[in-house]
């Protein structure tokens, strides 16, 4: 595929490689669907500032919303599960950390905020920033199952010392997730190096170029991946002296 | 080669001022007022209610005079409606005479709401239905309550009851002793339970002048050899149902210490307000980041 970009001269060619499949975009958008309203019904109960809306038929109506949306937000993993169990399983081995992690981290500062990529260490499908939104919103959907299923039916059947851990829990899942997603959002909407992201959520593919500058350990494989970085430093290393 | 290594450090010094903004408005996001609220405690003045059961022959003249008054259904215990009393307080039985036998022997013992003046459910409410009111106990405004349930699970004395219609949507409301906040209210008189005791065991009055009589009558007992004590005056800062007790509380089934409110403000009082720094942080990060890549990245240089 062809296009022109304004400011660039020549027209640049996009060669597009298969990243996610159709099952996934969805569950992606509909994990979205629902976790922004139970998010925001949920916390009209923990803001005192929205008490307004926590009260009486306001208050019903937004626990309505709150659990409908929770069937949702539960079930998508499920769904998942039972249509794909391959992709799923292959997804949660790529959310686990590997050692180039630190490194990652430690130079994503300097790359999201000034562009700087050369002390980027190779990273396979998922970068260790994704990893953590994936593993943070694996952790938050079981615990809001833990904590949200027995506060639903075991109201007045689980003693009161268990159901405040429940209340607790379901509050820390939340505060770790929003903040996660935030990040999340900003990234994939607002940030200009993570162009690729939406159009893989849409299309479901992403960009070779732009794989092999991000994701270079699942685009070259994890021996060239390491051999391109070693002569990307030395190269960077020489420039400097 | 000089002029480039200038503006090479004229670079890192733009980049560090930027990410020591960044990191000077998280932190002026984490320094945000915690509330702080003035210690409450019960003053003299506040109405209360004294129970005595010494003098409680259990006629449960109390419980009838609550449900006639808040207009609450029976409760059938008895499948064969034979002998029908409420085993424990529901959301239709807000007073209850309870009957415990002990190594001492029998104990009545009346319960309802204790009317805590540092009470958790008030502290926990989200829609302020649960509320102090000024005369000291503690009223229920049905048609704020959402029926969240915190009420239910964070009272130390177990009293606030779901009347529940819907198990799936949740729809329900709160419900418990609210000392008669109607009859207060309009002036009509005491609570009902405490107009209707015949034998002078439940007494409501002004706290000041019941923990006077509490004292005078803990000392005629003990001088008739009974192990009597008050329960309620400094437990949970001060209850406005005050007891005279034969034994210890928990023989009652009462919690010598109350320590729910505990729980209530490390959730409401730490979580929430680490939560509430963890957003503010989370958001002008995401502001600074925003701004600072916007002038330091070129699109036109991202492949």
């Amino acid at each position: 595929m062809t296009v022109q970009i304004k400011g660039r001269p020549e027209a640049i060619t996009i060669q597009w490689i298969p990243k996610y499949t159709l099952l996934e975009r969805f569950g992606h958008w509909m994990h979205t669907a629902s976790f922004v309203p139970l998010a925001i019904t949920g916390m009209v109960l923990y803001f005192p500032f929205l008490q307004p809306l926590a009260q009486g038929a306001a208050g019903e109506f937004f626990r309505l919303v709150h659990r409908v949306a929770a069937v949702i937000f539960g079930a998508l993993p499920i769904i998942y599960f039972i249509f794909q169990p391959r992709r799923l399983i292959m997804n949660i081995r790529e959310f686990l950390p590997s050692k180039e992690d630190i490194g990652w981290l430690k130079a994503a500062p300097a790359y999201y905020l000034f562009g700087r990529h050369e002390a980027m260490p190779p990273q396979g499908r998922f970068n260790a920033g994704e990893k953590l939104n994936g593993l943070i919103m694996i952790v938050a959907w079981v615990v809001f199952g833990l904590t949200g299923l027995p506060m639903w039916f075991g109201k007045g059947i689980i003693p009161p010392e268990i159901f405040r851990w429940l209340v607790l829990f379901h509050d820390l899942a939340m505060i770790a997730s929003v903040c996660m997603f935030l990040v999340h959002l900003y990234l994939a909407v607002a940030h200009p190096l993570m162009w690729a992201a939406l159009v893989s959520m849409r299309f479901g593919v992403t960009s070779a170029d732009y794989a092999a500058e991000h994701h270079a350990k699942w685009y070259y494989g994890p021996k060239r991946a390491m051999e391109i970085y070693e002569a990307r430093k030395r190269e960077a290393a020489q420039k400097g002296h | 080669m000089n002029g480039k290594s200038l503006q090479k450090s004229a670079m890192s010094r733009r980049e560090f001022l930027s990410l020591s903004a960044l990191g000077l408005g998280v932190s002026l996001a984490g320094t945000q007022p915690s509330p702080s609220p003035a210690p409450r405690s019960a003053s003299p003045d506040e109405l209360a209610i004294l129970y005595d059961p010494v003098k409680c022959v259990g006629c449960r003249a109390c419980q009838m005079a609550c449900k006639r008054w808040n207009k609450l259904p029976a409760e059938s215990t008895d499948p064969l409606h034979i002998y029908e009393s409420p085993q424990g307080l529901s959301a239709i039985t807000w007073n209850i005479i309870r009957l415990k036998r002990t190594d001492t022997g029998w104990h009545f013992f009346n319960y309802q709401c204790m009317h805590c003046t540092d009470a958790a459910c008030v502290e926990v409410c989200p829609t302020g239905a649960l509320y102090h009111d000024p005369r000291g106990f503690v009223g229920l405004n049905r048609d704020l309550c959402n029926g969240c349930g915190y009420c239910t699970q964070f009272c130390p004395y177990g009293v606030p009851h779901l009347q529940t219609t819907n198990i799936l949507t949740g729809e329900a409301k709160s419900a418990k002793c609210t000392f008669c906040q109607d009859r207060i209210q309009s002036g009509i008189g005491g609570p009902s339970c405490a107009e209707a005791c015949p034998v002078g065991a439940l007494v409501w009055g002004k706290r000041g002048d019941l923990l006077e009589k509490a004292r005078a009558r803990v000392t005629e007992l003990q001088s008739q050899g009974l192990n009597a004590r008050i329960y309620g005056e400094n437990e949970a800062g001060g209850l406005h149902r005050l007891s005279i007790l034969l034994d210890a509380p928990e023989q009652y089934g009462l919690p010598a210490v109350p320590k729910t409110p505990g729980f209530a403000r490390a959730w409401q009082r730490v979580i929430q307000p680490l939560g509430n720094v963890a957003f503010g942080a989370t958001i002008v990060g995401i502001l600074g980041a925003f701004l600072i890549a916007r002038r330091n990245i070129r699109m036109e240089e991202v492949r």
